[in-house]
């Protein structure tokens, strides 16, 4: 095999990083949700789609440029995902089932999926504009502009959680609910109230991440569940519970699927990507960035 | 008429499944005052404390703090009644710093506004927790997180202070400061209700105890009065005829 | 068993359904070839039950094991890989062959065991689902780049000249969705079924006497795949194109499960139950809300898990140790 020049190398790696953060802002999501209740939130790919396409209504029903309508599907989402806590995982978190949580989280998957073919029919559907085809330059690198908007997007966002967990002692309290929640309550911190803001963070970020995905490939109602597995690979890489590694997590997702592409052929990234991920769950299911369990 | 009780329980059963744990037990705690509930391993001393912070539910009894009825709500409800249980295994955050433990201790709304003067309180009766502020929880040793453990909870001032086995794992020395630290914090004000295996401290910090046996109370008293009965000398303390 | 009057009713009801092609008409009919797909639907249910109600293991792979069976049946059949010269003699020789068939569900049980054995040793509960997701998504990216062998993206096609009427592929389902039950009801009262209960219930107790877990697990999720690859087989004879998007398709997976929860997880005839009763609503479905009715499973699922999360079984009055 030949080593490609290192022009080339870089302008992959700058592609796929910047790819693969988007990965890394839904495992963010999916971080927070399992931290507090354990719970592997399937459905999380599904709703960045449908974020997508309402950006998309957004841009080309009402004019509103795909950036600027971060506010609204940010705030969207967090009210989305408070009731999405309230109305479908209450119940189920008080009963201490996990299986029903993540059968109902398969539900919703399979309800928003199905939903968006109905509304937008399941053809390929994509958001262009102006700048959605320009290009900029990183380290010498050509590399598109919405990309890297991306990109900035998912760093924002992971940062603005990691501050919220850090700084805020609502922060502190979603923490310790998820590190011990039975302690947790005796300290005054009601469970729902955790489970519903990590909810309601988890899914404005998914808000967050439909603009990116809608201003940079086409996409179409069946790509969620992919994207899903693909968070869920990052956030297996970063360690579930793991709010940075999550995002270091989607951007090595990103970087193994631009070379995959490159030295392999396209066709194997998907492949790859859930290899990478059985061998992680097998050989370091605590992820890359975190201590080992201790064999409870 | 008004009982004067801080905590009063009557009656409690509780059981795991098919497996009684408790059966038919009162107690009663007085504002003020330490009372230890001591008994064999397995007597139920640790469910009866779950069942009054409301990690656990009974199947039948009464528990009433200043009256009011505790049955059936949840622990974090419990705890912002003024209840604050130091579990068995202290319940320490280990990922979080001495720090967050302590400002957590404090989450409660009624709590939050003086969290400033809790912390200075807290660092002037476990000065060492000063020092390490800003260590992960998990790292301090055995006693360190114990005493932490019990400075969280007096983080929400509150009205009963329960602690779950606070000597397990430690020490003798390290057992006697913190039972030193026990009589500071009741000196203070602080009620506590403690259970305990360590029968000959417990009852010696005691001013009133109850006596556990799988599930059932077999005796009370005052503190003192008990440690000095043959009956609890021979079946705990190893004395023999 | 046989005083039982639920046994009465079933036994009835099989009776019903295996008369049913002798009366005027019926094999013609749309709700025939309905029947068909509550079977199938059912006997992938009763795969699924026997690894999540009984062995306690959510496995979101079965999907898997269905196309796995599917293209065994439709390769072999295709390349005349058993028969040789019989094959020219007797040209229905692979139609409905046993031998085929239980190849085919030996072929998914065997990959179960091969990715149930580093999967099962070290992951717990939601890691191993997710692990039976990966391996469900890696197979059928396997299966899209297998160049000649696989056929690609395209499939397989097998002979179809044989097809003629539904009849073979009815009696087949009907069969092998009791007999999948049956084998399931005689399964858990056995020494076997005792220690599947053990391990699902309390592991650690299970293992303090003397059973080993490892062992146990994986003969369920070989089982549970072994029927899933059966069925596939069976659904090659009704398709005749096997492809990577028909037999890999979520659907298989989703649409089963939903069936045994809503029938009731860990009991014998809940996958049934499930699979008729949803059939029905989404025929319905199909009727009054044509364009809706794919959300109609996505709902259900929600629904069920809300209100009745033991499924239809052990809901209320109907509640017994089943």
């Amino acid at each position: 095999m030949n080593i490609p020049p290192p022009d080339i190398l870089l302008q992959l790696s700058i592609n796929g990083a910047l790819g693969g953060a988007m990965y890394g802002v839904a495992a963010v999501g999916l971080s927070l949700i399992f931290g507090t209740m354990r719970l592997i939130f399937l459905a999380q790919g599904a709703i960045i789609i449908f974020s997508a396409y309402c950006v998309r209504a957004l841009f080309y029903k009402l004019g509103i440029d795909p950036f600027l309508s971060l506010p609204i599907v940010i705030a969207g989402g967090a009210v989305l995902g408070w009731l999405i806590y309230q109305g479908l995982f209450r119940k189920a978190a008080a009963m201490e089932d996990r299986n029903v949580s993540l059968l109902i989280a398969v539900g919703l998957m399979f309800l928003v999926q199905n939903l968006m073919t109905v509304i937008w029919g399941g053809n390929t559907a994509g958001v262009v504009t102006t700048y959605t085809a320009s290009g900029i330059e990183i380290f010498g690198v050509r590399t598109s502009f919405t990309r890297s908007m991306g990109f900035l997007i998912a760093l924002a966002g992971t940062a603005f959680v990691i501050l919220f967990l850090k700084k805020t002692l609502v922060g502190k309290a979603v923490r310790a609910a998820s590190e011990d929640m039975n302690a947790a309550t005796l300290m005054g911190i009601s469970p729902h109230r955790v489970n519903a803001i990590a909810f309601a963070i988890g899914i404005s970020l998914a808000g967050a991440a439909g603009v990116a995905v809608a201003t940079t490939f086409p996409f179409n109602p069946f790509a969620g569940f992919i994207f899903s597995l693909k968070a869920l690979v990052a956030l297996a890489l970063g360690g579930l519970g793991n709010v940075g590694g999550a995002l270091a997590g989607g951007i090595i997702l990103g970087l193994i699927e631009a070379y995959t592409q490159y030295f392999i052929s396209g066709g194997w990234t998907n492949a790859v990507a859930y290899g990478v991920f059985l061998l992680v769950l097998m050989l370091k299911p605590e992820g890359l960035f975190s201590k080992p369990f201790k064999k409870a | 008429m008004a009982s004067q009780h801080l905590l009063e329980v009557k009656g409690l059963a509780v059981s795991y499944g098919d497996v009684r744990a408790l059966w038919d037990v009162s107690i009663h705690v007085d504002p003020g005052t330490v009372v230890s509930i001591v008994g064999a391993n397995g007597a139920g001393k640790s469910t009866l404390m779950r069942a009054i912070s409301g990690i656990v539910r009974p199947q039948a009894g009464e528990i009433l703090l200043s009256g009011r009825s505790l049955v059936g709500l949840p622990p974090e409800e419990i705890a912002r009644l003024g209840i604050a249980h130091v579990p068995e295994g202290r319940g320490l955050f280990r990922q979080m710093t001495v720090l967050e433990n302590l400002e957590l201790g404090a989450f409660q709304p009624a709590a939050r506004p003086h969290m400033r003067e809790r912390l200075e309180k807290a660092y002037a009766l476990f000065p060492r927790l000063r020092e390490r502020v800003n260590q992960k929880a998990g790292s301090l040793s055995g006693g360190e997180q114990q005493m932490l453990a019990i400075a969280r909870a007096t983080m929400s001032a509150p009205k009963l202070l329960i602690l779950d086995e606070p000597s397990l794992g430690l020490s003798p020395l390290v057992v006697q400061q913190m039972f030193e630290l026990i009589r500071a914090l009741n000196r203070d004000g602080v009620t506590i209700l403690l259970v305990e295996q360590n029968i000959h401290q417990a009852l010696n910090v005691a001013d009133h105890a109850f006596v556990l046996q799988t599930g059932l109370l077999v005796m009370q008293g005052a503190g003192r009065e008990l440690l000095a009965d043959p009956e609890i000398q021979k079946a705990y303390m190893g004395v023999l005829e | 068993m046989t005083r039982d009057p639920k046994f009465l009713i079933g036994a009835l009801v099989v009776a019903a359904l295996a008369l049913l092609p002798f009366v005027p008409g019926a094999v013609d009919n749309y709700y025939f070839s309905l029947l068909f797909f509550v079977f199938i639907y059912a006997i992938l249910a009763q795969g699924w039950n026997l690894v999540v109600g009984y062995a306690g293991q959510i496995s979101l792979g079965q999907h898997a094991f269905f196309g796995l069976g599917a293209y065994t049946t439709a390769i072999v059949w295709s390349r005349n890989y058993l028969y040789g010269p019989l094959y020219e003699s007797f040209p229905r020789i692979y139609y409905f062959d046993p031998v085929t068939m239980v190849l085919s569900g030996l072929v998914a049980a065997v990959a179960a065991v091969l990715i149930g054995l580093p999967l099962l040793s070290k992951l717990r509960g939601d890691y191993f689902a997710l692990g039976t997701l990966g391996f469900g998504e890696i197979v059928r990216v396997l299966f899209v780049n297998g160049g000649e062998f696989t056929g690609s993206a395209f499939g397989v096609i097998a002979p179809s000249s044989t097809f003629e009427t539904l009849l073979p592929h009815y009696w087949t389902g009907l069969f092998l969705m009791i007999g999948t039950a049956l084998a399931i009801r005689w399964l858990i009262r056995s020494r076997y079924g005792l220690a599947l209960v053990a391990v699902r219930d309390d592991e650690m107790a299970a293992s303090a006497n003397g059973v080993n877990i490892l062992k146990t697990k994986i003969l369920a999720f070989a089982g549970s795949a072994f029927i899933a690859g059966v069925c596939g087989s069976l659904y090659s004879y009704y398709i005749f194109h096997v492809g990577p998007d028909s037999v890999f398709n979520l659907e298989w997976m989703l649409l089963p499960l939903m069936m045994t929860v809503v029938g009731g997880t860990g009991t014998v005839w809940g996958p049934i139950i499930g699979a008729f009763v949803m059939y029905v609503v989404f025929d319905f479905a199909k009727l009054w809300v044509p364009d809706y009715h794919p959300i109609i499973a996505g709902l259900t699922i929600i629904l069920a898990m809300l209100f009745m999360p033991n499924g239809i079984l052990r809901f209320g009055f109907l509640a017994r140790r089943a």
